[in-house]
Order: structure tokens, then sequence, then C-alpha cells
């Protein structure tokens, strides 16, 4: 029952919001499309909080995302003993620098007045769900060793079967609960994006890198 | 040659006696809502003094604009690639503490106050937090008039001397309106990777698309003059917009029509861009001659000929020819752009300021020998202070547009008191009998439409039919189908 829900209905839902809902957002309401900073009113703790959060989580999530696009290579990658460790321990420290972070920002909306009117409820579910998340994250790493070989064996098959609409849940049912409160968080997250300031993270810019300085807009042309 | 049309504004600094009419003209029409409460578009600060955000001309500090490197122009914070690892902080923001915290006062508690031996006062309180303030520390305009010179007027980065601002004999002051530059190589625009801020192509308005804006805050930075604000409630980037919808239809921005020293000049430039790059290589001090060349003269038949291929119309031509902006930036060279070494090539020029006219009690017997109209000398105000402000260190630039402001006081001031006129006195600064009516007339009995000529938009592009239906709607994007 919790399997079903946590292995089918919830990632399916959450597939279903980001792929309808975010567009509809960015067609309707792009004046909400921001990363919504706070720099402005506060800057020294959050150099403390967003950096590490961002070197954090970026890394470790384009490497989620990698044993789900490249399974093959990633295999054979990690089927090297030496690469394996230092791919875990890297990942391990980039995860701890996360929580770090994580734990600065949400501290830093407790302990700032100013910051009071800028902070609304889906901030705070945002802080603490990811915060949960990493811990989780950290605490499989940690405890559960030699996560990014068996991902590769388990979770990559059951996110495949998902994509192809024949969920196999039996690749993962049997994990332990922390597992599968990090795969539940994932979904909530993922679910929660296009309604948050998540959606930040959809948009980053490269076009520019290629532009001329200064852009021009007519309105004739 | 590939002339373009610019809106520029010029500022007649004698004129101006720091009333900050313009910035609540602004601030009513534009900033007056939540976010954007601390954002002054137009603001007016004393000179010497730290300015608004505090010490925005210090770019140690806030590291905008451009600098060269190896015979190109390139942003003065970084380049494009570590911009890309900057986007979760901005290092060089400037913060609240830089500008204020913006406030105002609680007037219920004039009327709802429990009877007291006390007056009952309207108590501050912050329009960030809600909450009230002991005590306020900071404001736009908080060293208004050398108010705490020796805390902040010391702090002017343009001022060689500082010993001048303990010195009552010696002290001088001007005020410094300022306004966005809607400049010509825009540090704002280039820097943002969002590509959120661009230029207009027909007036040369700098504006910042609010659904392209992502709020990466690389702009704020950016611009060496601190005019583009981040709102803290909609968490984007905001600035001034020239009054795009009133110079549109003509009218003049909300700050220039309000102006009570009526110092303001909006008219068109015509400019070549394509060589605007090349003339911002030139060093510092030669750098308001290069402003100069890239300005184009309206009445050459080839750069009307080219200013009309890049679709400006002749209505526009018309107000380039008859520019009061351009007489006086590039005719007379009495208009100078503020801080050229930025190297944005700012379209907003100030006419330096002549007062006060004497520099001391002691020097009473000068006037009778040189007449109430003092020697370039000895003005108050130092040249250097000029210079570093106007012209990039040149001291020679100040120098020759002083010299005819002081030629035209003495040259009118004799011819109004019935004394002999001596055209010689116009000559020796370069200036003739009609420019010197000219200038008279711009800078004092000259009416609205003589101080200002602004060109209207829209109605000479699109078809009137469409017009009629379509006005108001979304003039910068493009309808699909036949025009
Ligand atoms: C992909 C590139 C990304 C960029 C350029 C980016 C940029 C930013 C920026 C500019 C802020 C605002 C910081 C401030 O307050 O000044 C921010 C906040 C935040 N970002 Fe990102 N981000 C990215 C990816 C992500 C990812 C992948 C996550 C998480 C899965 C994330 C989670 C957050 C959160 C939770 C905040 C809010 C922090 C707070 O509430 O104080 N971001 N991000
Ligand atoms: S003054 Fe600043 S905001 Fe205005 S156009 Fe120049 S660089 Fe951009
Ligand atoms: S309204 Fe005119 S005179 Fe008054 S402060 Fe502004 S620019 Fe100066």
């Amino acid at each position: 029952m919790l399997n079903n829900f946590i292995f089918i209905v919830l990632p399916y839902a959450a597939l279903a919001l980001i792929i309808f809902v975010t567009p509809y957002r960015y067609f309707s309401n792009r004046l909400t499309w921001s990363a919504y900073s706070t720099q402005f009113l506060e800057r020294k703790t959050l150099f403390w909080g967003i950096n590490p959060w961002h070197y954090g989580i970026i890394p470790v999530l384009a490497a989620h995302f990698l044993g789900v696009i490249f399974p093959g290579p990633m295999k054979a990658f990690l089927g090297n003993e030496r690469n394996l460790v230092i791919f875990e321990s890297v990942g391990l420290a980039l995860g701890l620098f996360a929580v770090f972070g994580c734990l600065a920002l949400t501290l830093r909306r407790v302990n700032t007045p100013l910051l009071k009117q800028v902070t609304f409820a889906s901030d705070w579910v945002l802080l603490y769900l990811l915060l949960a998340q990493s811990l989780t994250g950290v605490y499989v790493a940690t405890f559960m060793r030699w996560g990014s070989q068996w991902y590769l064996h388990t979770a990559v098959p059951y996110l495949w079967s998902l994509l192809t609409f024949n969920p196999q849940i039996e690749y993962v049912t049997d994990f332990p609960m922390v597992f599968k409160l990090h795969a539940a968080g994932a979904f909530v997250i993922v679910a929660l994006l296009p309604f948050t300031k998540l959606v930040h993270m959809l948009y980053v810019p490269f076009d520019f890198l290629k532009d001329p300085p200064i852009l021009y807009r007519w309105r004739s042309k | 040659m590939n002339v373009r049309a610019q809106l520029v504004m010029v500022f007649n600094l004698d004129k101006c006696i720091g009333c900050h009419t313009c910035s609540i003209s602004c601030k009513n029409i534009w900033t007056d809502r939540k976010g954007a409460e601390y954002m002054w578009w137009n603001n007016v600060e004393t000179k010497p003094g730290v300015g608004y955000p505090k010490k925005w001309e210090n770019q140690d500090i806030f590291k905008g604009g451009w600098i060269r490197e190896n015979g190109k122009l390139r942003l003065r914070a970084m380049g494009k690639g570590p911009t890309l690892f900057n986007m979760f902080f901005q290092p060089n923001m400037p913060k609240l503490d830089d500008y204020y915290e913006p406030f105002d006062f609680d007037y219920s508690n004039l009327y709802k106050a429990p009877p007291g031996s006390d007056q009952p006062v309207a108590e501050a309180f912050s329009q960030i937090s809600g909450e009230r303030m002991e005590e306020i520390t900071g404001g736009p305009n908080w060293d208004d008039d050398l108010s705490g010179s020796q805390v902040y007027a010391v702090e002017d980065s343009n001022l060689e001397d500082r010993t001048l601002v303990e010195d009552y004999g010696r002290m001088f002051m001007h005020y410094l309106p300022r306004i966005c530059n809607h400049c010509l190589n825009p540090a704002c625009v280039a820097s943002c990777p969002s590509r959120a801020l661009y230029k207009r192509g027909e007036d040369g308005v700098v504006l910042v698309d609010q659904d392209v804006c992502k709020g990466w805050r690389f702009c704020t930075s950016a611009c060496p003059y601190k005019k583009v604000y981040f709102n803290w409630q909609s968490g984007k980037a905001e600035k001034c917009i020239f009054c795009f919808p009133r110079t549109e239809t003509g009218q003049c921005n909300a700050c220039a029509h309000s102006c009570v020293g009526r110092i303001r000049h909006v008219g068109v430039l015509l400019y070549d861009a394509d060589r605007v790059e090349e003339a911002l290589l030139k060093p510092d001090d030669q750098l308001v001659a290069a402003h100069r060349q890239v300005i184009l003269d309206p009445r050459d038949p080839q750069v009307r000929e080219s200013a009309r291929a890049n679709g400006v119309t002749d209505q526009w031509l018309e107000a380039a020819e008859k520019s009061p902006v351009y007489a006086l930036i590039k005719e007379f060279g009495v208009a100078l752009p503020l801080h050229p070494e930025f190297r944005t090539m700012p379209m907003a020029y100030y006419i330096p300021s002549l007062s006060p006219v004497i520099s001391s009690g002691a020097d009473l017997h000068e006037l009778a020998i040189h007449g109430t109209i003092p020697l370039l000398e000895k003005l108050r105000a130092p040249i250097s202070f000029l210079a570093s402000l106007l012209s990039g260190g040149n001291h020679q630039i100040i120098a020759e547009s002083l010299q005819k402001l002081i030629a035209l006081r003495v040259f009118k001031r004799a011819g109004s008191l019935g004394q002999p006129v001596l055209e010689s006195t116009l000559k020796e600064a370069g200036l003739d009998l009609a420019g010197a009516d000219k200038l008279y007339r711009l800078f004092t009995i000259g009416g609205y439409r003589e101080r200002n000529v602004i060109p209207t938009q829209q109605r000479e592009d699109l078809d009137s039919y469409q017009r009629k239906g379509a006005s108001g709607f979304g003039i910068l994007k493009k309808t699909r189908g036949p025009k």
C-alpha cells in the first residue's frame, strides 16, 4: 500500500504537475519567475548558506541525473574500485556541504527580523523539506555504502520503468525506510517545484555567453 | 556609419536649487509601492558628498562599469564565465544599508494618542519591517547641504584636498541631480545573463523586461551609477524608464517637467553606433572629446541619409536639428558627461556650476578690478573637482566650458546695464553673438518647447487604423500575421 503510494502515485502525480503546471506558469505569470533573492536585506549569513548549498546540491543532483541518463557508462566508470571510492567520498563531502548550507539558510530566516517580510509559508516548507532531503541523502550515503553503484542497478531501472509506463516497483520495495523517505521527498519536491520559487533552477541562462554585450530591441524589426 | 537616435537630458548645475521636487514627482509616479520604497530613480545629492547609495562613485567597492584590457572593453566586475559562478551570491551588490532603511511616520498617533501632558508625535516606522524605528540613521539625501561634512563630504572621491570641507572660507558645494543615463554602452545591459535589460533601438531608452528578469542581480552591481535597483518584494530589477510613456507622446519626463529651477533640457542626439566602442578605448582625459565625435551633426546630409536608413523618421530628424541638447553638448561644448571614465558613455550631460562666485571676503578688492563676475581661476569649486566629476580628469575641458559661461554672463550683464558690450569677451571664450543669444535663451527665457524638444513616437510608425484599435497594448511585441 505504502509502497504503491510512494513509488507509483507520488511520482506520476509529480510528473504530471511539473509537465503541465510549469509551462502554464511560464506563459501566464512570468512575473513570479524569480529566485526571490534576499541578499539585499541580509548578506552576511547568506554568503555562508547560499554558496555551500548550491555548490553542494547542484553536483549531487547532476550525479543522480547522470545515473539515469547514462547508466551504462556510469556502471563501467564505477566498476573501478578507485573511481568508486573517490566518487562516493566527493559525493558525501558535497552532501555535507549542502546540509551545512541549508542549515545556515534556515537559521538565517529564523534569526533575521528583516527577512520576515519576504518569508512565506512556501519558504519554510521548501527549506525544511530540502534540509530533510539532504539529511536522508547523507544518511543513505554514509550507512548504505556504495550507493552510487547499487543506485544504478535498482533505482535507475525503476525510474526507467516509470518513464515507460510499466512501473516495476520490485526494484525498490525491499529498501529500508530512510531510502523510501528519500525517494518520497524527491517526488514531493518535484511536485512542489512549479508552484514555488524553485522554478528558478529551470532557467539557467547560457545564451548570453555567445551574445554581443549590448542588446537592442526595435519596435519595427 | 550606423546612425541612431537617442533621447538625452542635460542638467544645468548652476540653476539647481536642490529642492528635490524632481525626486518627489518621480517617486509619486513610479516608485511609490511595495519593494520600491527605497528607490529614487531620480535623486539629488550634494557635492562634495557620498551620494546615494553611499560612495557609489567608488568602483573599488562596487566594481561597476567597464575597463580597458588588451585593447578591448570588459566589465570591471567579471567576465562571462565567472558570471555563471556568481549567480548564487552577488559579490558587489549594494545592500540596504548602502542606501538607507526606508521609513514613514505613523500619523495616526497624532489623533489616537491618549490624553497626556506631552504633545503626541508621529513616530517613525520602517517601510520594510513595519517595526517602529528608534532612530533614523540614513536617508536618500542624508548629507544634504554639506550636513555632517566631516563624515560625509570628506569621503567624496572627487575631492583632492580634503581640508577644503573643514575651511568655511574655502568651502563650496553644488547639487547633482541624477537619473539613469541611458548609456550608449550600458554595463547593466551587458551584465545581465538572462538578457532582460535592453536598449530600445528607436530612442535609446534602457529598460528591464520584468518578464525576462529572473532576479540574478548582476545589473545592480554592474551599473557604475547605481541606477538599477533590486525590488525586495518582487525579486526583480527595476530602473528609471526615462518616463517613456510620457516622452512617446511628446511630453517631458516627470522630473524635467516639474523641475523648479528649470535646469533640465531634453532632446534628441544622433550618434554613430559603430564608433562607440572605439571611442571608449581612448584614455580617460580624451573621453569627452571622444563622446563629441560619436555625436553627429543632424544637418549633415550623409548623417541624415544614414539615419533614415535606420528608420529615423523625418519628425525625429527635425527634432534633432532643433535639439537643445545637441547645442549644449556638441555645438557649444558646455555640457559634459558624468564620470565618462566609467566608460558606459552616459547620455545625461551636466553644465558645470559657476557659483559661488567669490572665494572669500578677503577677495573683495578683486571685484573692484574684475567686476562682479570673477575670473575663472578665482572660482571656488576647484577645477580638479569638476574635472574628476565631468571630464575624466581633463582640466582644459572644464575650463573651456566655464570660460564660455563666464563670458556669457559678463556680456549679458553689460548689455542689460547699458554698459558697453565687448564682443571680444565672447570671442575669447569661443562664442559669437548668435551663439550667445541662443545660450542665453536656453538658460533663461526659453519656454518649455524651446528647452525641450521631444518628438513623438508610435503614431508615425503605425497605420492609424491599427493604432486606433490597439493603442495602449504591447507596442514592443510583434503581432502575428501581416502588418
Ligand atoms: C541551477 C542553477 C541555480 C541557480 C543559478 C540558483 C540561484 C539561486 C539564487 C540566486 C537564489 C537566491 C539567493 C538569495 O537569496 O540571494 C537561490 C535560492 C535558492 N535556491 Fe537556487 N539556484 C540554482 C539551483 C538550485 C537547485 C538545484 C536547488 C535545489 C534543489 C536550489 C534551491 C534553492 C533554494 C531552496 C533557495 C532559497 C534559499 C533561501 O530560502 O534562503 N537552487 N538560488
Ligand atoms: S546609468 Fe546604469 S542603469 Fe542606466 S543605462 Fe547606464 S549602466 Fe544602465
Ligand atoms: S527639481 Fe530641478 S531644481 Fe529642484 S532639485 Fe530637482 S533638478 Fe534641482
